[in-house]
């Protein structure tokens, strides 16, 4: 089992990791706030 | 006037201290007493071990951030602790003069985070053993010398075995064991050495990828995926040995003797490990009025406090059963005692446990640190502010309740570094809330893997030493 070469390209393609940078990034707040926390 | 003391001022303790020094610290007695006076980020200490990060980079003096708080900071190791109404008080040694140091209290958090128990594994640890640790900033240094002496070694063309994982059937952290072989595996490939290192994944989790809580599963394009699989690719990409269902029960000079699910018992040879020990309490005494040593009624044989848990449910059934986790970590012998962070008592594992047929429990024990851990040490504070104000407690949060991200370092370059983002709802699995047979949240549960995550890992680094600092806006930023 390993990773494909399409998979290992867009872990890789920097435009698109900014964009997942900015996704994760807001999923993980947003799970917090709707969490206990608030 | 309330008097609350916390013990210890690692991630849960001092997350709890800027909390009560925020909200009681004028009008009442904050005090924190902790063995160190420095905070340290533990996350950054696996960047310590391979030489990218200075140590110095990962910590910072806890007194002028308690000031800022109204907190006061008493730099002692704990003795004993005195429970009894009326005569509430701890007892230990300020740390340099031995000093002896008595700290009055009407609450108290416990929050001393693990000893490192190298003492249950014969042969294991950096202190008089043979392996290494990133447990602490002065393992984390002296795996970096050792680690770096390696490298020498392999630069003179000397093939080396390393192995990295866990130290004993029933250690904890696997999470931070993996950070540290995808971080020596990318810096042996930068080095140009990575042809000269066997690198094998040694490790008590039932399956690659639990990292002790019975993994991550999480549903992409209507297929659920799982963590096991995921870290498989990993290791195989970076030509990662592994043996799991695996416990270490000796360390002698370049062996590494242990015991597996079936029962076989085995060696590997070494030239270099870093193995995560066993977690247990911190050693320190519970005496009762009379001078009697009332420890084993608050804690549980490993020396972790005892909470608001349902303790000694089977597994089968503690894994059907959310509510067994405790919700506001206090203990029920004495309420104003509040466990905190690794210090509170789980009521069992989350992954499931085995035992061979020689009696060998190879089973990790619940992972309680970092974010978990801050957001217990809120969970405490808020409720001692309530208890204050108020008369009664009003938060609660289970560990089958909480959202946690990890963000698991594979490299710290912000080119071609890389990190895998994990996010588990809920950290336990609650199978009566979730109803699929892994008990999370499949569509808020998240794995991934891209230098994006390498990015969020230098963020968080920030973020959290400007949080921890008590700087503007630090309420604001999630624990």
């Amino acid at each position: 089992m390993e990773f494909s070469p399409q998979e290992k390209f867009w872990m890789n393609f920097k435009l698109y990791q900014l964009w997942r940078f900015v996704v994760l990034n807001f999923k993980i707040l947003s799970v917090v706030q709707k969490s206990k926390r608030k | 006037m309330a008097k609350i003391v916390v013990i210890g001022a690692g991630f849960a303790g001092h997350t709890a201290a800027l909390y009560l020094g925020d909200k009681l610290g004028r009008q009442h007695e904050v005090t924190v007493m902790s063995n160190r006076d420095v905070f340290g980020y533990v996350p950054s200490w696996v960047w310590v071990g391979v030489g990218h990060m200075k140590p110095e980079q990962t910590i910072f003096k806890l007194e002028p951030v308690y000031r800022k708080k109204n907190v006061k900071f008493v730099h002692a190791a704990v003795k004993e602790i005195h429970p009894e109404k009326g005569d509430q008080y701890i007892s230990g040694e300020m740390v340099g003069s031995n000093e002896p140091v008595r700290l009055d209290y009407d609450y108290l958090v416990v929050a001393t985070g693990p000893k490192l128990n190298f003492e249950g594994t014969p042969g294991l640890g950096p202190d008089g053993g043979f392996t290494h640790s990133i447990c602490s900033l002065p393992h984390a240094v002296k795996t970096r010398d050792a680690y770096l002496a390696l490298c020498e070694r392999m630069k003179k063309g000397e093939k080396v075995k390393i192995v990295i994982g866990t130290g004993h059937p029933a250690a904890t952290c696997q999470g931070a064991a993996f950070e540290y072989i995808v971080n020596v595996h990318k810096d042996l490939v930068k080095k140009g050495l990575r042809d000269k290192a066997d690198i094998l994944w040694l490790s008590n989790e039932p399956a690659l990828g639990d990292f002790g809580v019975n993994g991550v599963q999480v549903k992409r394009n209507g297929i659920v995926q799982k963590s096991d699989e995921f870290i498989k690719s990993v290791f195989n990409d970076h030509g990662i040995r592994y043996q799991v269902q695996t416990g270490v029960t000796k360390v002698e000079a370049g062996k590494i003797h242990w015991q597996n699910y079936e029962g076989e018992e085995g060696s590997t040879g070494f030239d270099f490990s870093m193995l995560i020990p066993q977690f247990k309490g911190q050693p320190m005494k519970f005496i009762s009025k009379e001078g009697e040593d009332i420890t084993a009624k608050l804690t549980n044989p490993a020396g972790f406090l005892l909470v608001d848990a349902k303790y000694g449910l089977p597994y089968p059934e503690l894994s059907q059963t959310p509510e067994a986790w405790p919700a506001q970590y206090y203990n029920p012998t004495y309420p104003n005692i509040f466990g905190a962070g690794i210090a509170f008592a789980p009521p069992g594992p989350i992954s499931k446990p085995f035992t061979n047929k020689n009696s060998v429990a190879i089973a990790p024990a619940p992972p309680r640190t970092g974010m978990v851990s801050g957001m217990i040490g809120r969970v405490v504070a808020l409720n001692i502010v309530d208890l204050i104000k108020k008369g009664e407690m009003t938060h609660s949060e289970r560990m089958t309740e909480m959202v946690a991200a990890c963000i698991a370092s594979m490299g710290d370059s912000l080119w071609d570094g890389n990190a895998v983002v994990i996010v588990m709802q809920p950290v336990v699995p609650d199978r009566k809330t979730y109803k699929n047979e892994f008990g999370r949240d499949l569509f808020v549960s998240h794995l991934e893997m891209g230098v994006s995550g390498a990015w969020m890992k230098f963020m968080l680094h920030h973020t959290f030493i400007w949080k921890f600092k008590a700087n503007p806006g630090w309420t604001l930023i999630p624990e």
